[in-house]
């Protein structure tokens, strides 16, 4: 019996470690992007194939996935190929992860940047989207449908190499929610500067609403107080530059210091409706929308996501959060197509990502979807409305964390020391002094 | 007779040996492979040797999650099996021990997903453990889901969802136990406790020793309780006060928004690999004991 048992393993092992050197080919090198059509015109279109590939974050039935359903529908019926759209779901990323090891990767993947950034562009896996920016959609190329603002900011949509990887047909924002028919005031005159914004605050705390709802377990949502006070202030880049100070200096600045108090301040001074440093999503965001807080700041996501159980007459509205900068910046978190370097029909996925910028799907998007399109002059449902107002009139437009990547930076270094100051636990100069030092450890790690 | 045993060697272990390989062996072998380099999952890899055990060694957050993965795996463990085998000597001859063993046991069936959406429910300021204390006039109830107690509800839902389990488990092994054995008890005057000191617990050694052994190799897997537990419902996982080594080695592998550090998540998951294999051989030399006929 161990006579046989001898012979059969090294057999197997053989064929074992040869699967596993199969397996861990990912060092391929991605097949060159595709040259940049000439300028002004549109991409040359090879021979048409029967069918490409699609994966969607979107879950089938979620009203952004019957828009893009929409827009599938009519790009099958005008150019005659089939769509084989897998509709993923958030997970597709993950998904794709294991997919770029072979040769089998979809055509088009749709994604947020911040999940697909890291995975496509940092491992060189991600092709040129060049065709989609020089297709002519409703008389114009598409680059020039996407404000300028959004292609000047500092999310890249573009490789070193200046190849455009991603394109973007929706957007996230934020901004401070409110109900417009409890606080009508607010849609008129909002609080401009950091004092009004306490000022209401304190007002509200003598009221039977608590100021401010915030599912206090949420790293993400905690850290945007930081986050969006800090660049609103100094500008897009200056959370990046914390992040990227290996020696840390960068947190000594003053400017540091008083955002971190002012998160503190909100916490220390009762602003936080009670109980949320120990309740569970969406407890709190609940909450609000039933009126036992008055304002909620978080994403443009907010009226769809929450419309279900608001209380009975609610009329969404919201306000940028408050900064004293002369200067305004908006939130733009980009959602969009994006191809992997490996895909067989490129420039044909590039033709139905570019078909998704036309106003109508646009104007769905905006009002059937209720998120908010990447074209500025779409329809958008008008909850949505403030939002739009105040991208059209931002200098400039940021991503939370400055867009930051860097490979568990802010699960590991920023969301539990934020944490702590949100919950009240620490002060702003322990928040800095802590931020601090593991900002240096995090990179004497790298 | 041997020579047809080995006939059917192949035939009977090979598609076993082969899947096995294929899908434990390889991926421990590969994850080994990438565990000595610098990888985003997709594209090129950077060889780095020793580099992600230094830095895991180095972290403070992985020595705060392998804590608590070894809190799950003592603390824990040792309740369940004290409650187990309190059990076992009242389960034996109470009456309706059928239905209670079926009721002990129902928690177990119960997915963890459960547990961690009814957190929520039960655990909010305003749920129904703190709606219930009010009607006892207790107005200031903890704050139950704060981030530094969330571990010990965690801890508490774990010894509610097991115990039944391994209850039932034993109790399988008490109820081999001839009952003259207990009659003897009876008649010499044994009390509980030297009922289970005499002749449960070693007549039961080996199949205690099993389960000790499972639960050294469920403990070091925890996930999705802790997962769902700490509201990682959109951004951020749970709170770091939570984590243990299978979810820093989840976060550092699939972070969501940052650069995914395959070497070093599967650094993190070879180490627990490692903990549980010493455990186990440590536990298995511990039990070690006659088997006693009977």
């Amino acid at each position: 019996m161990s006579n046989v048992a001898r012979k059969l393993v090294p057999v197997l092992l053989t064929g074992a470690m040869l699967a596993l050197a199969a397996c861990s080919g990912g060092g391929d090198t991605p097949a060159e992007p595709a040259p940049p059509a000439e300028n002004g015109e549109p991409a040359a279109l090879p021979e048409k194939p029967e069918s490409i590939s699609y994966w969607s974050m979107w879950n089938e039935g979620e009203t952004q996935q019957k828009v893009i359903a929409q827009a599938v529908k009519a790009w099958e019926e005008e150019t005659g190929i089939k769509v084989d759209v897998e509709w993923q779901g958030r997970g597709v990323v993950q998904k794709l992860t294991p997919a770029l090891n072979t040769n089998k990767v979809p055509d088009l993947v749709d994604a947020a940047y911040n999940k697909i950034a890291p995975i496509l562009v940092t491992t060189g896996q991600a092709g040129s989207l060049q065709g989609a920016y020089d297709t002519e959609i409703d008389g114009k190329k598409v680059s020039e449908l996407i404000p300028e603002k959004y292609l000047s900011g500092n999310t890249q949509l573009t490789l070193e190499d200046g190849t455009p990887w991603m394109l973007p047909y929706s957007i996230s924002s934020e901004g401070v929610w409110f109900d417009a028919a409890t606080h009508p005031d607010w849609s008129s005159a909002p609080p401009e500067t950091w004092d009004d914004f306490i000022t209401v605050l304190d007002e509200l705390k003598t009221s039977d609403q608590a100021p401010l709802a915030i599912d206090g377990d949420i790293g993400g949502y905690n850290s945007a107080w930081f986050s969006s006070l800090m660049i609103g202030e100094n500008g897009p880049g200056s959370v990046d530059n914390l992040i990227t100070s290996e020696d840390g200096s960068a947190w000594d600045a003053p400017e540091v210091l008083e955002i971190a108090q002012r998160v503190e301040s909100l916490a220390s001074g009762g602003y936080f409706i009670p109980g949320y440093n120990a309740s569970k999503f969406p407890a709190q965001q609940e909450a609000w929308g039933s009126g036992k807080a008055a304002m909620l700041f978080s994403g443009s996501w907010i009226p769809a996501e929450t419309s279900t159980y608001v209380k009975d007459g609610f009329e969404f509205d919201s306000f940028p959060l408050p900064t004293n900068s002369e200067k305004k910046y908006a939130r733009a978190e980009f959602v969009g197509y994006v191809t992997p370097a490996k895909a067989k029909n490129i420039e044909w996925a590039s033709n139905l990502a570019a078909s998704v910028l036309s106003i109508d799907i646009q104007n769905a998007y905006g009002t059937e979807a209720k998120s908010l399109p990447v074209r500025l002059d779409a329809e958008v449902s008008p909850e949505l409305q403030s939002v739009v107002d105040h991208l059209e009139a931002a200098d400039g437009i940021y991503a939370a964390f400055d867009g930051a990547i860097y490979p568990g930076y802010t699960d590991k270094v920023l969301f539990p020391i934020n944490n702590d100051l949100v919950l009240g636990k620490i002060s702003g100069e322990e928040f800095v002094a802590k931020m601090k030092a593991a900002t240096v450890d995090y990179w004497k790690n790298q | 007779m041997d020579r047809e045993r080995r006939k059917l060697l192949i035939p009977l272990v090979g598609p076993a040996f082969v899947f096995y390989t294929v899908l434990f062996i390889i991926p421990s072998l590969a994850a080994i492979w990438i565990s000595f380099h610098k990888w985003a999952g997709a594209g090129p890899m950077e060889f780095v040797g020793f580099k992600n055990y230094v830095r895991i060694a180095g972290d403070e957050l992985f020595r705060h999650s392998f804590v608590n993965t070894l809190k799950l795996l003592f603390v824990v463990g040792i309740i369940i099996f004290v409650v187990a085998f309190a059990l076992t000597l009242v389960l034996r001859d109470m009456w309706g021990k059928g239905a209670v063993r079926s009721i002990i046991f129902f928690p177990h069936l119960v997915n963890a997903l459960v547990y961690g959406a009814l957190a929520g429910f039960i655990f909010n300021p305003n749920g129904l453990v703190n709606k219930i204390l009010e009607v006892f006039g207790i107005d200031a109830p903890p704050a139950w889901l704060a981030t530094d107690n969330i571990f010990m509800l965690i801890m508490a839902t774990l010894v509610l969802t097991m115990t039944g389990y391994y209850t039932t488990i034993l109790m399988a092994g008490v109820d081999r136990i001839p009952p003259s054995l207990f009659e003897d008890c009876a008649l010499a005057g044994a009390n509980a406790w030297q009922r289970l000191r005499y002749v449960i617990l070693p007549l039961t050694w080996d199949v205690f020793g099993t389960c000790a052994v499972l639960w050294t190799i469920t403990s070091v897997k925890i996930f999705e309780v802790v997962w769902l537990f700490g509201g990682a419902a959109t951004e951020g996982g749970p709170p770091i006060q939570t984590w243990t080594v299978a979810v820093y080695t989840f976060v550092t592998a699939f972070g969501g928004t940052s650069i995914p550090a395959y070497g070093m998540a599967s650094a993190a998951s070879i180490i627990s690999l490692l903990l549980v294999l010493v455990l186990v051989v440590l536990l298995r030399r511990l039990m070690r004991r006659e088997a006693l006929e009977f």
